[in-house]
This record gives structure tokens, C-alpha cells and sequence, in this order.
């Protein structure tokens, strides 16, 4: 038993004063506090802050123990704290980002590795098996396709929600492969929820014979892989994740499934996107991955994109919406469950 | 010997480092804690942590305690029901406001110790009074049952049912601890003081702890084992407490002897009361360890 | 017993253990030990780990211990209340325990 009087408390938003607290133990310990934080943890002894650690969705980081504390096992604290919380939450499989010098401590508290790149962070999580299990549902998704050789490739899609362009780009993929994997981001932050997009991507695609439709689950564009492409960040930021999510995809993932290469359409509009292009063009040849970009499918002289979908059904302009989605999209928005989707994109307008 | 009961140290329940060492800090009893330092995602955790440590671990001679959850919580049923199995020596009730609370908890008791064989009346039990109604009710809640071996207090929500809080000097409290040394004694059983929680006060910890041993407490709660020792060494007779007392006891047996009715010590009437007071303070101090046991005889 | 939700008990502050049950419906049992002491007590924690497996009939599980030094009885302790707590269960059997 021990003299200290230990106090921790969740807070949602620190106030300036607990802020310069956060930051400055964040800084000792070469961290910075991120933009996307639900809730932090503060650890206090005495008046003092003692160490520090933060939730983001399924995703623990910014952890840090002020250095005269490093001896009585505050990270346990920490961590107990924080894994208590997701559960309460009902995440029972959560990540966390740390150092690469620092994996040692995680690995003794029962954190497992997925990636680490070198020299700048490691993406840990908390269930040993769930990368594994991952793989293995991959495979047994696959398995109608395990016995055709040749090319496979992959596409990884949010479409929120999928239009022609999406499928364009897919058949022309799945034109210059043997099996095409098509993954479907799984992170719930899009105006469609990940349900809707993923079934109105297995009707739409339904007619493709060599495809293979997969969910993205935690370890494709994530919150976990690549937190940036949801939220604003620095470019350096966005460098590193892509950096993870990419060479996690390129070494794990696609040699699971025998992919060798990856389609992915220009993107003219969004900039988080076409930046992801760009970092996937310089990265992915770099892991023996080919990448392929497809010009986009216009109409009108004009893009065929998810976000020109959204502009035309805040005006309710159905008859310009047929001509550039699938038949299973504009029946799903026609009807009483698109309405709902209306109602939410004229709120998040306001 | 009498057994001491000057010091209770408070284990919280769910913290397995503590309930591993809470005995190497030598205070006369541990009471490891189901109730209010274990949240309730907890309570089942805690029930089964202080379980394996009661069935498992030697606290040697210390007295071990656990403090369950009230029946009216929901998690109080099945703290008896786990802890008459685990056997600490005592079980002790939180927030008892009337006899009743006592009765429940004994009937259920009862029916565990019947379940395990153990004969009637192995797990004794301590009430805490936390409330006005039950300070007031001290006497009827101290007879209410043949296991119970002592009352204590529970301050912080006495005093803030009495919508007032606590004070340096703690005259705030003074009728309740006076109720309940009173009750205590008209029942034969331990009284038992509140925990000071502000362990960077030495200084008033110490003040409270002669208040406290003046008013005829016989121990106090602990939250901390740096609290062990000041309360261990107030409560220990002095030398000079100790000489007359061998003195007193010299006296009687001398007019004893010499069929003398009167006695007088350094020039003190020595009378019944004081006879009792001088063997008390003799007990305590081979208690204490202070004098061996046997050894105020010596002359003989 | 069945585990059909996943359950933790305990956590990573020294003399503790942290234990997870997650449910492995008809693949019997897996245990992944970390351990601050495994090369001397890792043996022993996995015995005393199956012990408790079968006086409770878990058949199916899989058992995620993050060990900081506990004594045996708090491993029991924590991985009696992960399971029951992953089986979604409140009869305790004491007598097992």
C-alpha cells in the first residue's frame, strides 16, 4: 500500500487549465494531443497531474506518465482505466497508437502489434486474435474464388452512397483482373450508415461475377488505420497514417488474398482523397502492390461522384439523381428509409 | 487477554495489492471493503476477489472484517452469502438505522452458517452508524444481537444528514460519539470511532485520536497504515499509568490480606471504580505488548 | 458453462491480473498468457487457470491473461468473475470458486 493519494477522472473537455496540464506531460513525453479526442483521463497525485491517456471511438493514445511517477506502474492505472471504459462502452476490440520505443510496455500489458512504421508509431490492439480473425474471414469470403488463378486486385470504396462512377470504376477493374477483392469502409462517420452502403454495394455489383465483396472492417481506412482521412489533420499526420494503413494493406492484408494490385479512381474534388492517391502511387509499387488510377465516369461534362449525389437529393432532384446512380440506390432512396437519409443531410446543412 | 481493537484498517475490496499486504502493517483488525470503494461494475469483482484472499491467504492473528453492501442494494444478499462462507471472524453492516437492519442481516447469516455447518454464532457482527435516526436509536441497535461485538461510527453522511460538516475539533459530533460509547458500554460491546481522511495532518489526526480515547472509544477506523502507529501509541497506558495501576492492584491484594477496608495509593482513596480502571489499564498494556503477560504478579 | 459475450475482470495495477473470455464456440480452450513473471510462474498460471476451467465446465473459451504479479488466488479471483461475467451469469457457484 502506498502514501499517494491517487485520484483519476474522465473528463470530456478539459478546460485551459487542465489543457496546458495534458500538453505539457503530452510534450514531455514527445506527444501532442489530438484533435479528435472523445474523453480524457486524468491521474492525479496530490495536486498533480501524474499521467494521462485518451479515447478516441475504439481507439486509446496520447497516454503518458509524468517522469517521476514512471516507477509505480502508473501505466497500469492508465490502461485499466481506459479498457475499462470501451468495455462500458461496448467495444470489446480497441487499438491503440503509441511509440515504436514504447511497444514494450503495451506488449507486457496485453496489447498485440498489427503494424508498426518504422521510426514513427505502432498500431497495437487489445484482442490477440483480431487481426488473425480478420484474415481468416477474408479468406472465408473468398473461398467461391480461392480456385481461379491469375490476377487479383482490389478496390477499396466508401461509397456513401455508390453511383455510376463507383461502378464504372469496379467493372473496369474487374475487366483487367481474374478476382477482384472490393472492400467497403466500415468506419460509421459517413452519411450513409455502413449498412445501407455496404448492401447497396452488393446489389449494385451483384451482376459482377469475379468479385469478391469484403467489409473493411478496423484494418482498412479506419479509425484505427488511418484516423486522418476522417478528420482534419497536418499533413505530416495524414503522412504517417497513410503510411500504416497502406503498408498494413500491402504486407498483410493483400498477401492473404494473393492481391497484387490496387484500382482506385482520380479524384478531381475531394482533396483528403486525392491526397490518399497520391500517398497510395508513391507507397504501394514500393510494397509490390501495382497501382492503377481510372479516370472517372462523367456525365454532363460533369463527375459522377457520391457528393454530387448528396447535392441533388438536398434539392429533392430525383430525376437528375436516376441518371447517375444504380437502380439499387435510387430505389433505396425513393423510399421510406431515404426520406430519413434527407432529414439528416438538411440537418448536418444547417 | 482482551482483544484490542484500536486500529481497523480500510482495504478497499477490489484492489488486489492491498488485499494481498493488508496485514504486514500490524493494526489490530483489517476490514476489507465491499461497499462504498467498489463501484458497482465492480461489486462482483471485489465479492470474489476478498473471497479468494479470505480462503486462501493467512492473516494471522489479525482480526479480518468485511464490510458488505446493505440488503436494500442489491448486492448485500449475496456478500453474506459468499463471506459467511469465506469466514472472516467479522461481518459489518453499513448505514444501520434500527434493530431490524440487524435482524435481517442475522437471519441470513444464520441460514449460511446452518448451510455450511458451522455452528451458530462463528461470524460475528459490527454495525456501522452512519445517520441521525440510527445514532439515535444507538442502544436498541448495540442489544440487538449476541454476535455483535461493537458499533462505530460513520461520519461524512451523519454529518451531512445533519446538514453540517466536519470540523477541526469535531463538536459537530461529539452527541453521536457520545451516544455511541454510551450504547456500547450499556451493551458490553466495542466502540468504535470514524476514519480521518486528511492523511497531511498529523497534527489533528493526533488531537482527534486523544479526543476520541477520552471520550472511551476503544479504536478507530484507518484509511491509511502511516495511521497505524499514532493511534497504536496513544491508546498504549504509559509508564507512570502503568506504575500506579501495579500499585493499585498491590494495594487491594495488601488490604485484602490485612482484612483492611480503606485503602490509599500515593495518597488516593482507591475505590471500586478506580480498582476497575487500574486492571483495564493493565490489560491494555499486556495487550499492547507493553507489559508481559503474568508479570504484575511478580511480587507475589 | 458457456461464455457467449466477451468478459474482463481485474486490471494491469501491480499484484493484479487483467483476464478476458471471449466465447469459441465448440473449439475448445485457448489461453494467451502474458506475464511480468512467466518464465518462473507461467507454468503454474496456466494450472491454475485450467483448474478453475473445469470445476466451472467451461469447455469453450478463449482466455486473454495479462498477469502483473498476482498471487493464484487473484488470478481465481479474476478469471472466476470474467467468466461468469462473459456467461452472462449471477448464480454463483461458491463452492467451485
Amino acid at each position: 500500500m502506498d502514501d499517494y493519494q491517487i485520484n483519476a477522472e474522465f473528463i470530456e473537455k478539459p478546460d485551459s487549465g487542465a489543457m496546458l496540464e495534458i500538453t505539457n506531460l503530452l510534450k514531455e513525453n514527445d506527444l501532442t494531443f489530438e484533435t479528435d479526442i472523445d474523453e480524457t483521463l486524468l491521474i492525479r497525485i496530490g495536486d498533480s497531474l501524474a499521467a494521462t491517456g485518451s479515447i478516441s471511438g475504439n481507439i486509446l493514445k496520447c497516454i503518458a506518465v509524468k517522469k517521476e511517477y514512471k516507477n509505480i506502474n502508473l501505466t497500469g492505472s492508465i490502461m485499466t482505466n481506459l479498457i475499462n471504459r470501451e468495455y462500458q462502452k461496448g467495444n470489446t476490440d480497441f487499438f491503440l497508437f503509441t511509440k515504436p520505443k514504447n511497444k514494450g510496455i503495451f506488449l507486457q500489458l496485453g496489447f498485440s502489434p498489427v503494424y508498426e512504421v518504422k521510426n514513427s508509431v505502432v498500431l497495437m490492439e487489445n484482442n490477440p486474435l483480431g487481426l488473425d480473425n480478420y484474415l481468416k474471414e477474408l479468406k472465408k469470403e473468398s473461398r467461391s474464388k480461392l480456385d481461379i488463378t491469375g490476377k487479383a486486385a482490389s478496390i477499396v470504396v466508401n461509397c456513401n452512397p455508390i453511383t455510376n462512377g463507383h461502378l464504372y470504376l469496379i467493372e473496369k477493374a474487374a475487366d483487367e483482373c481474374d478476382v477482384l477483392h472490393l472492400f467497403v469502409v466500415s468506419e460509421d462517420r459517413s452519411l450513409f450508415p455502413m449498412k445501407v452502403r455496404y448492401q447497396l454495394v452488393k446489389e449494385a455489383t451483384s451482376h459482377i461475377n469475379n468479385l469478391v465483396l469484403h467489409k473493411g472492417s478496423n484494418y482498412i481506412i479506419s479509425n484505427a488505420t488511418f484516423p486522418s482521412y476522417f478528420i482534419k489533420e497536418s499533413k505530416q499526420i495524414i503522412d504517417i497514417h497513410a503510411r500504416l494503413d497502406l503498408g498494413l494493406f500491402s504486407e498483410i492484408i493483400a498477401p492473404a488474398l494473393g492481391i497484387t494490385a490496387r484500382f482506385a479512381g482520380d479524384e478531381p474534388l475531394c482533396p483528403v482523397t486525392s491526397n490518399y492517391n497520391r500517398l497510395m502511387k508513391e507507397i504501394l509499387p514500393k510494397h509490390g502492390i501495382d497501382f492503377h488510377i481510372i479516370k472517372r465516369f462523367e456525365t454532363d461534362g460533369e463527375p459522377v461522384s457520391a457528393s454530387r449525389v448528396r447535392k441533388c437529393l438536398l434539392k429533392r432532384d430525383f430525376s437528375s439523381i436516376k441518371k447517375i446512380v444504380p437502380s439499387a440506390t435510387y430505389n433505396f432512396l425513393a423510399s421510406s428509409e431515404g426520406e430519413k437519409i434527407i432529414e439528416k443531410l438538411k440537418k448536418a446543412g444547417k | 487477554m482482551a482483544k484490542l481493537r484500536r486500529t481497523m484498517l480500510y482495504v478497499p475490496g477490489n484492489n488486489a495489492g492491498m488485499v494481498k499486504d493488508a496485514h504486514i502493517y500490524r493494526s489490530d483488525s483489517v476490514m476489507f471493503d465491499l461497499e462504498d470503494s467498489v463501484s458497482i461494475d465492480e461489486k462482483d469483482s471485489a465479492r470474489f476477489l476478498v473471497y479468494k484472499a479470505l480462503t486462501t491467504l493467512d492473516y494471522g492473528e489479525i482480526e479480518t472484517v468485511v464490510r458488505i453492501n446493505s440488503i436494500e442494494s442489491g448486492f448485500g444478499k449475496e456478500d453474506i452469502k459468499a463471506m459467511v462462507r469465506a469466514k472472516p471472524n467479522v461481518i459489518r453492516l453499513p448505514k444501520t438505522e434500527k434493530a431490524e437492519d440487524i435482524y435481517e442481516v442475522e437471519s441470513l447469516i444464520e441460514k449460511e452458517e446452518k448451510n455450511e455447518g458451522y455452528s451458530i454464532g462463528t461470524i460475528k457482527l459490527m454495525a456501522a452508524i452512519e445517520s441521525p435516526l440510527g445514532v439515535l436509536n444507538a442502544l436498541s441497535i448495540a442489544t440487538s444481537s449476541k454476535r455483535l461485538i461493537g458499533i462505530a461510527i460513520g461520519a461524512e453522511d451523519y454529518v451531512t444528514c445533519l446538514k453540517t460538516s466536519r470540523s477541526e475539533d469535531g463538536i459537530e459530533l461529539l452527541f453521536a460519539r457520545s451516544q455511541l460509547v454510551n450504547a456500547a458500554r450499556a451493551a458490553g460491546i466495542y466502540a468504535l470511532d470514524t476514519v480521518y481522511s486528511d492523511l497531511s495532518n498529523e497534527e489533528g489526526f493526533i488531537k482527534e485520536i486523544k479526543l476520541i480515547k477520552q471520550l472511551g472509544f476503544d479504536g478507530k477506523s484507518v484509511i491509511n497504515p502511516r495511521q497505524i502507529e499514532p493511534v497504536h501509541r496513544i491508546f498504549t497506558p504509559t509508564e507512570d499509568e502503568i506504575t500506579f495501576a501495579k500499585k493499585v492492584i498491590e494495594g487491594i491484594k495488601t488490604a485484602k490480606s490485612n482484612k483492611s477496608g480503606v485503602i490509599a495509593v500515593e495518597g488516593k482513596m482507591v475505590d471500586k471504580p478506580i480498582v476497575e480502571r487500574a486492571e483495564r489499564i493493565l490489560e491494555l498494556a499486556k495487550s499492547s505488548g507493553v507489559l508481559e503477560a503474568g508479570k504484575e504478579s511478580e511480587n507475589d | 458453462m458457456k461464455i457467449i459475450k466477451t468478459g474482463i475482470a481485474g486490471t494491469l495495477e501491480s499484484s493484479d491480473v487483467m483476464i478476458t473470455v471471449r466465447s469459441n464456440s465448440g473449439k475448445g480452450i485457448k489461453i494467451n498468457l502474458q506475464s511480468t513473471v512467466k518464465k518462473q510462474f507461467g507454468k503454474q498460471i496456466i494450472k491454475v487457470t485450467n483448474n478453475l476451467l473445469k470445476e466451472l465446465s467451461v469447455e469453450d473459451a478463449l482466455i486473454q491473461i495479462n498477469d502483473i504479479g498476482a498471487l493464484d488466488c487473484t488470478i481465481e479471483a479474476r478469471l472466476a468473475a470474467a467468466l461468469y461475467r462473459g456467461a452472462e451469469q449471477s448464480e454463483y457457484d461458491w463452492e467451485k470458486i
